[in-house]
């Protein structure tokens, strides 16, 4: 048997007044998948988000965390579950010191100090950040900010991840260390979903493409197979990322998505060993 | 209202709260509180009306607990007359058409930049709150339970608010002078606002009026 579901939706479906932005999404996401939520602006990819976390609800079918119902239960109580970045996260530190804002979390969802401790460090540790933690959020550069505030996300430790565009702003470095920050918390089985444009780092970090149009599912399969169908991404507004239209226009064995495999498979094509 | 002159809108805000503290209480504020809802409910009920009557109500509340009665009908009259005032004016000023109409007056662009954004803030400001409030919920922020945990909570509202309003006020200044705003250069917009005859004699009528309180006031 498969294992049950982290996140579930079913004929999920959600309405601001008379503008429809979600329509019958179903789909299941298991501990340890990696997601990509794809679309183009306004397809519904931050309503989704925000049914998942709880800061709306269904207007009609579910949205299951587990198996609690998000229409039974409070933003703040689904955190227990669910942890989430939203756009703009670095304006919602206020604390004195990154590590003080990292605990915020945790301290919130009443563990003990011993606890909020052990997590901030974990979670400051994962993001690359402890050398910032004494500083104030404010005297770090706005990409750092945003670090922190994913920080304060992994530090709830969620059974869900839920990040919407989590790489705006971050040079290629810091996209990488989100990207090891993110292996290492779905490997702990948490179910991850990544609200992205960035289709680069979407290939390199996920496994599962899931594409809204205007409020409708339109695509959920592997997302090496989706990033490999130029001709079906155009009219969703979507390019695929410069690796996926090398691997197509070489016909390269197993069509790599990521910039890794891609150069192995050419190598050996190519006849000649890969280095190391 | 939308379409008077910028200037005027701005001497009609300030007038009101003005002659609400000159004229003799409660009868004065009283009068200058039902203009300045007035102007609101003409500007929209549900858009400009309830917000500045929402934005008033806790001063009331306050009053009520610290003061007598006419004391608080004194200072409560004065301080709705301000808030809806205000509230009018940030619904009805359009801050392209007020910097236009500076910079037409021969005021420096950074001056008449920093009076727009202030004014242009307030609805940015709004959607920046309350994404601070859901981003705080997610983080496990309960806006309920005892009113030691909520000062507690609305620490984790007001502080991130405040903070990266000030932050971005910093960053918006640098930006401004690395474009060279600081310059005294003047310069010509495109379509400055009309400003009828009438209008210019109504400002100026309006400010006698309230030199005319303050004369009463003193004497
Ligand atoms: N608060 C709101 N009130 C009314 N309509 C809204 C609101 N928020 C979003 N919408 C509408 O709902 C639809 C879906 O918006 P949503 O923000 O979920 O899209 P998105 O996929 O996140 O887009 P983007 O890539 O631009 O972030 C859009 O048509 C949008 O205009
Ligand atoms: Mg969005």
């Amino acid at each position: 048997m498969a294992l049950s579901p982290a996140l579930q939706l079913d004929a999920a479906g959600f309405s601001y007044g008379a503008v429809a932005a979600l329509s019958a999404v179903s789909f299941a996401v298991a501990p340890g998948e990696r997601v990509a939520l794809l679309g183009r602006n306004g397809a519904g990819k931050s309503t989704l988000v925000r049914l998942v976390t709880g800061l709306l609800h269904p207007d009609e079918g579910t949205v299951r965390v587990g198996d609690w119902d998000t229409c039974d239960y409070a933003p703040e109580d689904l955190a227990r579950r669910v942890g989430s970045v939203f756009q703009h996260a670095d304006q919602q530190l206020f604390a004195r010191t990154v590590r003080e804002d990292v605990s915020f979390g945790p301290r919130a969802l009443g563990y003990g100090e011993r606890e909020v401790a052990r997590r901030a460090s974990d979670a400051l540790e994962a993001l690359a950040l402890t050398a910032h933690a004494a500083q104030h959020p404010y005297d770090l550069p706005p990409a750092l900010r945003t670090l922190a505030a994913l920080a304060g996300a992994l530090a709830l430790e969620p059974a869900v991840l839920v990040l919407d565009e989590p790489t705006v702003g971050l040079d290629r470095a810091l996209r990488a260390q989100v990207a090891g920050a993110l292996h290492e918390h779905v490997a702990r089985g948490a179910a991850l979903l990544v609200v992205t444009h960035d289709l680069g780092f979407a290939a390199e970090t996920l496994d599962r493409g899931i594409v809204l149009d205007r409020g409708h599912l339109a695509y959920d399969e592997p997302l090496a197979t989706l990033l490999a169908s130029a001709e079906r991404l155009k009219p969703l507004g979507l390019v695929p990322p410069a690796v996926a239209a090398l691997s197509v226009a070489l016909e390269l064995p197993g069509l790599p998505v990521r910039e890794r495999e891609a150069a192995h498979t050419l190598a050996r094509v190519a006849g000649a060993q890969p280095r190391p | 209202m939308r379409t008077r002159h910028p200037f005027t809108l701005l001497t009609l805000a300030a007038a009101l709260p003005t002659l609400a503290w000159l004229l003799p209480a409660p009868a004065g504020a009283l009068g200058t509180a039902a203009v300045a809802f007035g102007l609101a409910a003409a500007a929209g009920v549900r858009r400009v009306l309830v917000p500045a009557v929402v934005t008033a109500a806790p001063f009331w509340l306050f009053l009520f607990v610290l003061h007598d009665l006419p004391t608080t009908l004194a200072i409560g009259l004065r301080i709705t007359t301000m808030v809806a005032g205000f509230v009018w004016l940030a619904a009805v000023l359009a801050p392209d058409r007020l910097v236009e109409a500076m910079v037409a007056r021969g005021w420096s662009v950074t001056v008449a930049y920093v009076f727009a954004a202030t004014l242009s803030a307030v609805p940015l400001f709004r959607a920046r709150a309350r994404r601070i409030v859901e981003a705080q919920r997610c983080r496990g922020l309960s806006p309920r339970g005892s009113v030691a945990k909520r000062l507690r909570a609305l620490r984790a509202l007001a502080l991130p608010l405040l903070l990266s309003a000030l932050h971005e006020v910093d960053e918006r200044a640098l930006a401004l002078e690395t474009r060279g705003l600081r310059s005294g250069a003047r310069r010509t917009p495109l379509a400055p606002p009309p400003d009828p005859a009438l209008e210019r004699a109504a400002r100026w009528a309006l400010l006698l009026v309230c030199i005319a309180a303050l004369v009463g006031r003193l004497v």
